[in-house]
């Protein structure tokens, strides 16, 4: 590749982050603006009885009040369970929840209006753990009363190929254990924010910090009741997302609603506690793995029942169900397979996607358990693996199609990297090493709200001043895909990417794409663009080769040149644009990705289908103080099988930030519920790790060449989490011998697992 | 917040002026504490009067037998003054330990002794306090954390505090009254609402005074991360001439707590008795209580191991 695919490219908008000229959603000011505050609910559970309105009405500033009933139509990210209002309809269902909100000539005025309002509240009992969820309670005191055989579960999402509780039965060893994983959230820096602007034409421009600008544009029209055409969303450059912006929010819908009743711009700025009420994080867990091997060291079967929090709204619920358990079919080949995985509603704010969807507490417990069969075999942990790996180009038990498989490799990098024959068991006591291995989607093959269109569409337009520019709903939230974009546009026409820019994520000028989640961006619109800019190509070939009498596929394109080998054909981009565009002025090409028929014929077969699956196996090493139970993770070596690097700086950036998130959860990020509330709602007692606490890091990137990925490439922004935690917890026995089965691994757990071990 | 003015004084004698014409005032060092509680409507002054301008308050000066060091000195400042480096290497350390690099530029060594005492029932917005009912500290009738409404348990955080006690350090307040001299020690209450005394009549921390003299100091502060955090247990320590002890913990009670003695009269058992009896630690932390106990105990483990060298 001659272009800047696969070179060490730094994302075409680092310097306006690093110099504040890049613009965020709060940055943006209009004049005449009004902001946004909201009355939220002190209570957990508690029918409204009656909001009074009349003193926060007579405040001077105060332009509107809404309040639950002006927006009482139900969305929610999934079709399948739109479940949430845009506030509070008749009762409330956590602490926080929007009540009210006030528009206002200033922040504080909406703000003191806010403490106007009175609201009359009735306390229902409240479901504060999902055990309390899962038993029967009256109707009057369910959270939804859509939940079946009255009680407060969500969703059960259950698959099982063969028998795999026999199977485990009958295998020649088996470990069950029971893991409980504490509730952790995105922790991104940009707060939520957004700006609508109702127009003089009845058009509605919503300029907001989301992952998904489509999704948005279609729940605001579905709740506002505006046709889709009059909407406008705008994704501005966005502080990081993880998954926490991939819902359409209330906030949004709020705000947007009070433009149009005050035909006057407004604007909503979270603070840092609004956004952990907002929460969408990862679910608490409760889960039971039962895993059997054979003495051979291969796994015979999997059992797992896994309950999950889902607070009190559906949200990507369904989905994280599902994913808890079948993305446990890789790395590794297990034929007798089965889960069953309970979503609960309870009182406290909903959760949601977050990097690694569903999938990192379930393998935080298959790897913790592969670490302990190893041992009981007396088998090295790595080799254990090896055995068990699927290889490239089969089908899973639950027919997820496997293509390109690096696995192997990344285990081979980091087994020789961190001289684990050498070291694994010989280390000094209190230090040890710990390996753990991972499979991600590279994108859902499905999309959340079905439809006939493709995944995602590229335009991309050349004009006559030789700038190509790529139109695409792509959200970059820092993952770098508005510079995959131009790379690969760059490397198609063989032009620098200088020439090339972006108009993205802007649902009236970019074609649809569905959103930066589910790892599917690269994939998806990474092909979409590369089959636009071919055609592009394609299209300046044609009319050069006709004008010049030269055999097309001859042409070639290179350093802003076009040219044959033997030189008959030697001009500059600029002079074969103007031929390409004579007599017929500026053109649009158009690309699009339809995801492959994939999967099975059962129900649920749909969950987890990629149309490629990214791997990794990773290797951690800490020292653990025998007497505080403080752990200190030394040194992290990744290796993450992504297909093909793009971008490797962006690989790299995508891996270490994995570990660093990963480090958080594993040693000490946990949402502390003090009935129903956060109590660790701010930076200082929501612990991510520091650059002090993050450690050492050794990437390593194997590409294995997916053939349907562009170029070969598939995801990166996920899966490399998935390791990173069980890796630690695996050091951390190798060090001292305890197994930890709660995350986070905090001091206190440590010390108390060492002290019963004695 | 709606603060009706900001108040920049140029001399102590100014700020004392302008505390006893303007009530309900607040005095404004780097603000690094105080801007959160303000954030949170914990406290609501109608007066700012900020002390950065009043340049008295920001020497460091030495002779023989002491080291002055004015109250408006940042924390960095005092971790890169090298007679302080020298001589109190154990007061660099707690410095450094405190907050973050960027908090440390403005952050100031008054304003960490007096930093005000934190609770998770209490540290937070006014909604979340409201939800749970408020708490003794602030307007409810309860303690959030021991469901009495006897006593507040607060806990001071001042890493510096911790430090300073086992310097045995004295402090120079100016009030309406002149002002006086007093033992650090002599500043706190073991009270999680009134936590601090003799600031009353307007009164101002001027300078610390840290005798210098010989020894050997131990500095140790139990957190979840390496910065950032605030303490959850800080002890200092230092052994003197013929084998006597000052021990300062913190994080641990409504103030810091000072253990004196002589090794030669008490043991490591003994010490740690005393040290869990003078502290009152309830459950009001991100770190379980329990832990944070045992960790007095394996704290003072290491300690007593470290001077056995
Ligand atoms: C993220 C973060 C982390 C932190 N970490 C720590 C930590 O690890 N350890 C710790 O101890 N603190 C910590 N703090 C709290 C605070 O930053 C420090 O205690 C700091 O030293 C306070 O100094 P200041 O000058 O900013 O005080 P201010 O906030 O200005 O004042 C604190 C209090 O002292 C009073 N005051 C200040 N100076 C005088 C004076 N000369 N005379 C009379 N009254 C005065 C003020 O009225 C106020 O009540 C942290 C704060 C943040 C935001
Ligand atoms: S210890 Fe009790 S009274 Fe004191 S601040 Fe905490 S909850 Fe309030």
């Amino acid at each position: 590749m001659s272009g800047p695919i696969g070179k060490r490219t730094p994302y075409i908008e680092a310097v306006q982050k690093v110099t504040g000229q890049a613009q965020f959603a709060e940055d943006f000011h209009f004049s005449n603006m009004l902001y946004v505050k909201f009355l939220r609910s002190p209570h957990t559970h508690a029918k409204i009885q009656n909001i009074n309105l009349s003193k926060a009405k007579k405040l001077a500033g105060v332009c509107a009040i809404s309040i639950g009933r002006d927006l009482p139509i139900p969305f929610g990210v999934l079709p399948i369970s739109p479940d949430e209002t845009a506030m509070a309809v008749n009762k409330v269902r956590y602490i926080g929840e929007i009540v009210a909100a006030v528009a206002a000539e200033s922040e504080k005025i909406a703000h003191e209006a806010c403490s106007l309002i009175e609201v009359d509240y009735e306390p229902i009992r409240d479901f504060l753990e999902p055990d309390d969820s899962l038993i029967d309670c009256s109707p009057d005191e369910q959270i939804h009363s859509h939940s079946k055989n009255g009680t407060n579960v969500h969703k059960v999402a259950e698959l099982y190929f063969n028998d795999p509780k026999k199977a485990i039965q009958n295998s020649d060893i088996s470990c069950t254990r029971t893991f409980k994983f504490a509730g952790v959230t995105h922790g991104f820096t940009e707060p939520h924010a957004t700006v609508a602007q109702w127009n003089d034409d009845e058009t509605l421009k919503v300029i907001t910090a989301t992952q998904v600008p489509h999704y948005l544009q279609k729940y605001l029209s579905k709740v506002l009741e505006i046709p889709l055409h009059k909407i406008r969303v705008i994704k501005p450059v966005v502080g990081g997302g993880f998954g926490g912006k991939s819902d359409p929010f209330p906030h949004e819908i709020i705000t947007s609603y009070l433009s149009i009743k005050t035909h006057r711009p407004v604007k909503c700025v979270f603070t840092r506690e609004e956004v952990f009420i907002s929460n969408h994080g990862r679910h608490p867990t409760k889960m039971t793995l039962s895993v059997g091997a054979d003495k051979q060291g291969k796994i015979t079967g999997l059992d797992t029942d896994i309950v999950i929090d889902g607070g009190s709204y559906g949200s990507f619920g369904v989905v994280t169900s599902y994913y808890n358990g079948v993305l446990l079919q890789g790395p590794y080949r297990i034929n007798e397979f089965g889960f069953t995985t309970t979503r609960t509603y309870t009182n406290k704010p909903q959760c949601g996607a977050m990097r690694g969807h569903g999938a990192v507490n379930p393998r935080y417990a298959m790897e913790v358990i592969i670490d302990e069969l190893s041992h009981s075999l007396k088998m090295d942990p790595c080799d254990f693996r090896e055995k068990n790996f699927l290889p490239a180009n089969t089908l899973t038990v639950g027919q997820l199609r496997i293509t390109s498989n690096g696995v192997l490799d990344c285990l081979k990098a980091v087994r020789e990297k961190s001289a684990w024959d050498e070291r694994y068991g010989n280390m000094p006591d209190g230090r040890g090493l710990g390996i753990a291995c991972g499979f991600f989607i590279s994108g859902s093959a499905l999309p959340i709200n079905w439809n006939r269109y493709p995944q995602t569409v590229v335009h991309t337009k050349l004009d006559f001043d030789g700038r190509v520019v790529i139109f695409s709903g792509a959200s970059d939230i820092g993952q770098g895909s508005d510079t995959m974009l131009v790379q690969i546009t760059a490397e198609e026409l063989g032009i620098t990417m200088d020439r090339v820019q972006v108009e993205v994520a802007d649902t009236k000028l970019t074609p649809v794409d569905l959103g930066s989640y589910s790892s599917r961006v690269t994939f998806m619109v990474g092909n979409a663009a590369k089959s636009s800019s071919i055609k592009l190509r394609d299209e300046l070939i044609k009319t050069i080769s006709k004008e010049k009498n030269i055999k097309p596929e001859s042409i070639q394109f290179e350093n802003n040149r076009i040219f044959t080998e033997d030189k008959s054909l030697n001009m500059s981009w600029d002079e074969g644009v103007e031929i390409c565009l004579a007599g017929r002025g500026s053109i649009v090409t158009m690309g699009y990705y339809i995801s492959p028929q994939l999967g099975g014929k059962f129900k649920g077969s749909g969950a987890g289908l990629s149309p490629s699956y990214s791997f990794g196996a990773f290797i951690s090493e800490v020292s653990v103080d025998k007497k505080t139970g403080a752990v200190k993770v030394e040194k992290v070596w990744g290796a993450h099988d992504c297909g093909k690097a793009l971008n490797p700086l962006a690989v790299e950036g995508q891996i270490e930030g994995s570990i660093h998130m990963g480090l958080g959860q594993a040693i000490s990020e946990e949402l502390v519920y003090e009935n129903g509330q956060f109590l660790n709602s701010n930076f200082i007692d929501y612990k991510i790790p520091s650059t002090l606490d993050t450690p050492d890091m050794d990437v390593t990137i194997i590409e294995s060449d997916d053939k349907e990925g562009p170029y070969g490439a598939k995801e990166a922004g996920e899966g490399p989490i998935h390791p990173v935690l069980p890796a630690i917890g695996n050091a951390i026995f190798d060090a001292v011998r305890v197994r930890m089965y709660e995350l986070p691994i905090t001091p206190d757990k440590v010390l108390r697992a060492i002290k019963e071990k004695i | 917040m709606s603060v009706k003015s900001y108040l920049k004084p140029q001399s102590v004698t100014d700020a004392l002026i302008m505390a006893k014409t303007h009530a309900n005032y607040l005095y404004f060092a780097g603000g690094t504490d105080i801007q959160v509680y303000l954030k949170q409507q914990l406290i609501k002054p109608d007066h700012i009067i900020d002390l950065s301008d009043i340049g008295e308050l920001q020497n460091i000066a030495s002779n023989d037998e002491n080291i002055s060091i004015g109250s408006m000195t940042t924390l960095d400042a005092i971790s890169k003054n090298n007679s302080i480096y020298k001589d109190f290497p154990l007061i660099v350390e707690a410095a450094q330990s405190i907050g973050t690099p960027v908090i440390r530029k403005t952050a100031t060594v008054g304003g960490n002794i007096l930093v005000n005492n934190r609770c998770n029932f209490y540290n937070q917005s006014f909604g979340w306090r409201q939800a749970i009912g408020s708490c003794l500290r602030d307007v409810g009738d309860l303690c959030q954390v021991t469901k009495t409404s006897g006593k507040c348990f607060s806990r001071n955080v001042s890493d510096l505090a911790a430090a300073l006690f086992c310097l045995d350090a004295k402090v120079i307040i100016s009030n309406q009254n002149e002002g006086l001299e007093l033992s650090i020690v002599d500043l706190y209450n073991q009270d999680g609402i009134d936590f601090h005394k003799h600031l009353d009549h307007d009164g101002i921390l001027t300078k610390i005074i840290l005798p210098i003299d010989a020894g050997s100091t131990w500095f140790k502060k139990l957190r979840i991360r390496n910065t950032l955090d605030f303490s959850s247990l800080t002890i200092a320590a230092k052994v003197y001439d013929n084998r006597n002890f000052r021990i300062g913990l913190n994080g641990v009670s409504m103030s810091p707590v000072l253990i004196t003695g002589n090794l030669d009269m008490i043991d490591l058992e003994g010490i740690k008795s005393l040290a869990r009896k003078s502290c009152k630690t309830v459950d009001n932390d991100m770190m379980p209580l329990k832990y944070r106990r045992e960790m007095i105990d394996v704290y003072l483990d290491q300690w007593w191991v470290s001077i056995q060298k």
